[in-house]
């Protein structure tokens, strides 16, 4: 095992950069980022047409969301990567369509977790805000979203940890990502797929489960703000 | 100041404000009572059009509030409404809540609105709890920062829909003590409430509601007298035995 990570591990990194493209956990780390970044804001557009008065947008958005869901991720990646350049005439690099096709897909779950932390806030908080004269803006933007999104942090980080394991169906696209990086090893090395699987799959391990420990620490550190406890460290 | 004239309202079929028709003037206090459901806090949600209606006509200041041209965001800025449970903004220190108002609708720089927001703050007795969040300070003290919160932008009416209700006892009295005198700066008040000793007090008119109906609208003196309305006296009795 350390043998092929020694032999290996600055492709498992980096791919074959500088001297070709940039891959491996690298790229998985920016596919995962960049796709979160983008389907943030269109989660909470759905979120909100989802929760809102607006009937056409209601339609639209919960239409969107039963599509979605109804249909496998790797079926939105075949879509992006064979029709849409098609449709639009000109071909997209490989990358991009992944990202394409993960927002659309991560898009329609994020948005029905944060939809569920709007309707979740009792209704005294947007009767205040009414109250108060607040218009539809100042009410979503400071007094909604920032308690809907607090409440569904494990759920948002849920779906963050989701994006990064999804991202390995690009290596059926050729992106030269960590799950790529690691089948070009694994024919290379044709002998030893239980090491290299193995590798890849701690990888993956540490990468989601240090971001979920992180995000309970976020999250225990707000709520203590919130709460006012004062958090005691204990010294041992 | 505020004028209700033939005002109904219907929840799906049930009528549960019923032809009402009263004045409040202006620099006055307002008690409503009345037993539960007899529409007391939907009668003054509709003033700053929480509740909608379906028949009638409700003027504040002269104009017709449920007019096209009307904008409801600037008719509820000079109406200030403080409910039973607070609802303060559970994720803003008390300072921010009661800037929110300053900030977000009078476009005003954190720099700027905040010697108003303290001032305010002064004046509700809890200018030491500036920086604690609602979660840390009392039932009474949250109720009293949602006062400030509604006066920081000089409403010329206050609508209180019970706000002492979800109080400790013990809390009680210091939020009546702040009413009691913002009362006599000659704000319009219109409180809902079963506090009847601070309906005595500090009442101009009490009026009391039964299925929807005003049925008595007096002043405190003849309200609490003997030759009050027969339904009055019959709740009075009952608030009383509770007591």
């Amino acid at each position: 095992m350390l043998e092929i990570i020694r032999e290996y591990g600055l492709m498992l990194l980096i791919g074959e950069y500088p001297h070709g493209k940039l891959g491996g956990l690298a790229l998985t780390l920016i596919i995962s980022i960049v796709s979160l970044a983008v389907t943030f804001p269109c989660a909470i557009l759905i979120a909100l047409a989802r929760t809102g008065q607006s009937r056409p947008l209601k339609a639209i958005a919960s239409g969107f969301v039963h599509s979605v869901r109804a249909i496998p991720l790797l079926m939105l990646i075949f879509w992006a990567y064979f029709a849409l350049p098609m449709a639009i005439g000109f071909p997209i690099d490989a990358t991009y369509t992944l990202i394409i096709a993960i927002v659309v897909y991560q898009a329609a779950y994020l948005g029905e977790i944060i939809a569920a932390g709007i309707q979740g806030l009792p209704n005294g908080q947007v009767e205040a805000a009414k109250a108060l004269g607040l218009g539809y803006v100042p009410t979503t933007f400071r007094v909604i979203l920032p308690q809907a999104i607090f409440n569904v942090i494990p759920g948002i980080v849920n779906q963050l940890t989701t994006i990064i394991k999804e991202s390995s169906l690009g290596s059926i696209i050729a992106v030269s990502e960590l799950s790529y990086v690691m089948l070009q090893v694994n024919s290379n090395e044709v002998t030893k797929p239980l090491q290299i699987f193995g590798i890849l799959a701690a990888t993956y391990f540490i990468l989601c489960f240090a971001l979920s420990q992180a995000t309970n620490w976020l999250e225990r550190r707000i709520a203590n703000r919130r709460t006012g406890r004062v958090l005691v460290e204990v010294i041992a | 100041m505020i004028e209700f004239q033939g005002v109904s309202k219907w929840f799906g079929p049930l009528k549960v404000i019923k032809e009402i028709s009263a004045t409040v003037d202006k620099g006055t206090t307002i008690v409503l009572c009345g037993p539960s459901g007899s529409g007391k806090s939907t009668l003054v949600r509709t003033v700053n059009r929480l509740e909608s209606i379906q028949e009638g006509t409700i003027t504040v200041g002269g104009m017709d509030i449920n007019a096209k041209s009307v904008n409801v965001n600037t008719l509820r800025t000079g109406i200030g409404f403080i409910f039973q449970q607070f609802n303060l903004f559970p994720h803003l220190t008390v300072i921010d809540n009661v800037m929110l108002p300053l900030r977000r609708i009078h476009k005003q720089s954190r720099k700027e609105a905040l010697p108003a927001a303290l001032l305010m703050l002064e004046r509700v007795g809890l200018a030491d709890k500036a920086n604690s969040l609602p979660a840390d300070i009392s039932g009474g003290q949250s109720q009293r920062v949602a006062i400030a919160r509604s006066l920081i932008l000089k409403p010329e009416v206050l609508i209180l829909d019970e706000p002492t209700s979800a109080l400790d006892p013990e809390m009680v009295s210091e939020v009546l003590k702040l009413l009691r005198q913002l009362s006599g700066e000659g704000i319009t008040m219109m409180c809902v409430t079963h506090e009847m000793g601070f309906a005595r007090e500090v009442a101009d008119r009490i009026w009391f509601l039964k299925n929807g109906a005003l049925t008595f609208d007096a002043k405190p003196e003849l309200f609490f007298s003997s030759g009050t309305h027969p339904d009055v006296r019959g709740f009075l009795s009952s608030i009383q035995k509770n007591h």
